[in-house]
This record gives C-alpha cells, structure tokens and sequence, in this order.
C-alpha cells in the first residue's frame, strides 16, 4: 500500500489567472477557491501570485508563471503538457460540457467511445486557454454510490 | 455614475497651490463652494468638473505611490505647459504605466504638496480650443483589490476597464523593469523579496496589482497599498482628499440604499445650501479607506 492517504490538490500554470478562472467556472462548473497578491499583507510577504479553483472535491490550484509556457499546437487535443487531468462526470453533465465547449468555440476532440470492457464510457479532450490538457469522461458505472466527497486540497 | 465631479486634493498653503493650478490652466471660481472640504479653494474646468484645493498642514499626498490625478488637456495645451513648468523648474517625469489607454502618455510632474500630476493628451483633443481641460482620471490605494472590485462594481456600478498583475504578460514586462530597460511609474512595480531559504531571500520584480474602473468618461485607477498605512478613523465617513463621482438624484437614493445594504457607513444623502456649486451628496468611503463622495451637479 502506498503511504499517502489520496491526492490533495494539483497546481497548475496559467497565463492569465482571470481567464483561467472564467473557464474552469463557466466550463466545467468550478467555484472559485481564493486568490492570492490582491491584498497588501501578501504583498508585504513577497508572495506569489496565484489563485484556485475548486471542481467538487478537488481543488486546481492555478499558478501564475513568470515565464511564458510553451503552448502545444493549436490542433492537438489530446496530450499531456506536463500531465493531464481527467474529471469523472455523469452522462447528463458530460454532455452539458459539451454544448458549453461548443458555446465558447473552444475546440475538443470527441466524445471518443472506450471499448465496452472499459469502466469508462466516453471521453471527451480539450484544453484550457493556457494549454493544459483536459479530459472529462463518464463511467459506466455511474450509478454507483461513491463515498461523499471530502476537499482535502483546502487549507 | 456618469463620470468624475470633482476631486479634492490636500495642499499646505492655499496660495501657493492656487497659483501652481493657475499654471495648468485651471480658472478660480471662488473659496468654499464645495461642502466638506475644510478652508478651500475651487477651481472649475471647461469640461465642468470641479478641482478643489483644501489646506491641510500636513497634506496627504503619498507620493512615492501610484496616487496621482490625471487631467486631459490638448497636446498644444501640454506643451504649452511645459514650458511654463520648465520655467518654475517643475521636473517632467516620462515613465510609463501600465492601462494601455495611457501608454503614450507619460507626463507627470508633483505640485508644490507632493501630489502627482499627470497630463494627458489624447488624439480626440487635437482639435478643441486650447483652453480645454478636464479630469480624466484619480488614482488611489487599496489593501484589498478584491474588497475594492466588489465595491465599486457591484456597489457603485462601474465597470473594470483593465486589470494589471493576473498574467505572466505583466511578469515578463516587470523583469524589463527590474533589468533598469523600462522607466515605470511610482506604484506600478515592486521588488519582492523571497522569505523562503530554498530561494535564498532573493528578490524579485513584480508588477504592483492594479485595478482600473470606468464611470462615464472618468477613471479610478485602484493601486495595491504596498505597505500598511494609518487611515483616519473609522467612524469618519466624510474627509479629504477625496473623489467625487457624478449622478442623478434618483441613482443617489438607490447607491444609499445599495451601500446600506452592504453595511457600508454613509452619510448622507443630503441637499447642499444653493450657494454650493453641487446640488445634494452621499459620502461613504471605499474598502480601502479612501473618501468618497457621490454627488448630483447643479
């Protein structure tokens, strides 16, 4: 067994903190976390700039790099840019991420069936605005009871 | 909110700072004509505005800040000026800030108390009379941005007009600066400085978060307070300097309403004697302690 208890929370990179959290609210139904470097105490302690937001029981938490990211092309949607998150969502939500991806003219690749052996059913891929791949599928055991989500990426 | 009314700005001797502003070409219009701005001297612009000079011994002018005053006036006009401000040995600073609506405008000087000066001089002005001038915009200082959107957006119904500090854009251009390539203006960067070992206490240039917000015409430009400072007390709603934002009688009666709401102390609204150059006031002050004043024009 490993000797961690479960993932708490990724940090990803961001481009633009507003915009990122525009879509990972109005996309994927996340709720903003915090922000930070909008207030003087963090300014006075030199603190990073970053923000988070959280998708049901995980939190992304979205970092502002200093540096320009090399973004992949603009056609490619599946990857992994470092690594790529995958969000388990009902068959209903799965298709609501659709038509909203579809609203905001951001491009997927998709739904892509998995084979039947598969607990997996469809996936669809995408990437945020700053590149970060992205992936939302559903199971096919979607009606099972999952244990309720506890956010264990707050602090 | 339509735009800018009027903004009162501290000076330490009304005579002095009368005939600084007659430079700019800014005309009296008499002493205390605006309420609540202590022994004052006012000025009126073409545009309409009022800029107000109240005496204090001890003007809070913060000028190692991004807190300045932004007034619009004709390219000849500004040049015209700077010759006058030569001849006052007034220096002309050209450093830049970040909005990109003033990107190539970057004329700044200090009046005798240490308050900033900016003049700018869009294309649109290029062909009104010489004697134009307007405010066209007042910086201030916040310790929480986030409090300050909340506030003027959903409080006060103006709307963001540009954002600093939220994209890796910002941080690129703040290294230019740190590498002594870019000449910024006070308050728009800062060197931070690293606590962890791991970074060895290093320190790093950051752009200053900023937050710029539109009524009317008129903008307030929200810098970040690098460091904490004393505000006046609490229970005092109504002081200087301060800015005041135009609007109707009916829109007043519902900012008061808006404002009581959200828990925010307000004073007023109010009806001024008809001798006052504004016809009624509701003075609150933002989330970063700065007066406000929202008022309805003769």
């Amino acid at each position: 067994m490993a000797d961690v208890e479960g993932l708490s929370h990724s940090a990803i990179c961001v481009h633009d903190l507003k915009e990122a959290e525009d879509f990972y609210c109005n996309v994927l139904g996340a709720r903003l976390g915090n922000r930070v470097n909008f207030k003087t105490d963090d300014a006075v302690r030199g603190r990073s700039v970053h923000g988070s937001v959280i998708l049901e029981d995980y939190l992304l938490a979205l970092m502002v790099p200093g540096d320009l990211m090399p973004m992949p092309p603009q056609d490619q949607h599946r990857g992994a840019h470092g690594f790529r998150h995958a969000f388990r969502v009902s068959r209903g939500r799965f298709n609501e991420i659709m038509d909203a991806l579809k609203r905001r003219n951001v491009r997927f690749e998709g739904p892509v069936d998995h084979p039947e052996k598969s607990p997996f059913g469809q996936s669809i891929y995408f990437k945020d605005p700053s590149g970060n791949f992205l992936e939302v599928l559903w199971r096919r055991d979607e009606e099972a009871n999952y244990r309720k989500p506890y956010i264990t990426g707050v602090g | 909110m339509d735009g800018i009314s009027h903004i009162v700005v501290e000076v330490s001797d009304l005579k002095r700072g009368e005939e600084f502003y007659r430079l700019l070409g800014f005309e009296s219009a008499g002493y205390d004509r605006v309420p609540e701005c202590g022994r004052n001297a006012s000025f009126r612009t073409a545009s309409g505005q009022w800029l107000i000079l109240s005496e204090n011994g001890r003007p809070r002018s913060l000028p190692e800040t991004g807190v300045h005053q932004g007034y619009r006036v004709t390219p000849l006009n500004r040049a015209a000026i700077g010759k006058k401000l030569a001849a006052c040995d007034v220096f002309v600073h050209t450093y830049k800030e970040d909005r990109p609506a003033e990107e190539s405008d970057n004329f700044y000087f200090f009046d005798p108390d240490g308050n900033r000066i900016q003049l700018v001089a869009p294309h649109t002005t290029a062909d009104l009379s010489d004697e134009f001038l307007a405010i066209d915009h007042a910086a201030i200082e916040c310790h929480d941005l986030e409090w300050a959107e909340d506030f003027y957006v959903n409080r006060l119904g103006l709307v963001v007009d540009h954002r600093v500090g939220w994209r890796t854009e910002d941080y690129v251009r703040a290294r230019i600066w740190g590498e002594g390539k870019e000449h910024m203006a006070p308050g728009t960067r800062r060197w931070d400085q690293r606590n962890t070992v791991m970074e060895q206490k290093r320190r790093i240039p950051r752009p200053n978060t900023q937050l710029f917000v539109r009524a009317g015409e008129g903008v307030l430009g929200v810098y970040l307070a690098t460091q904490h400072r004393q505000e006046p007390p609490e229970e005092q709603i109504v002081g200087t300097p301060r800015i005041a934002l135009r609007t109707s009688h009916r829109a007043l009666d519902q900012t008061a309403k808006l404002l009581t709401e959200g828990r925010f102390a307000i004073q007023g609204p109010m009806e001024h004697p008809d001798s006052a150059a504004i016809a009624a006031s509701l003075y609150v002050r933002d989330p970063g302690g700065n007066f406000l004043e929202i008022c309805v024009p003769r």
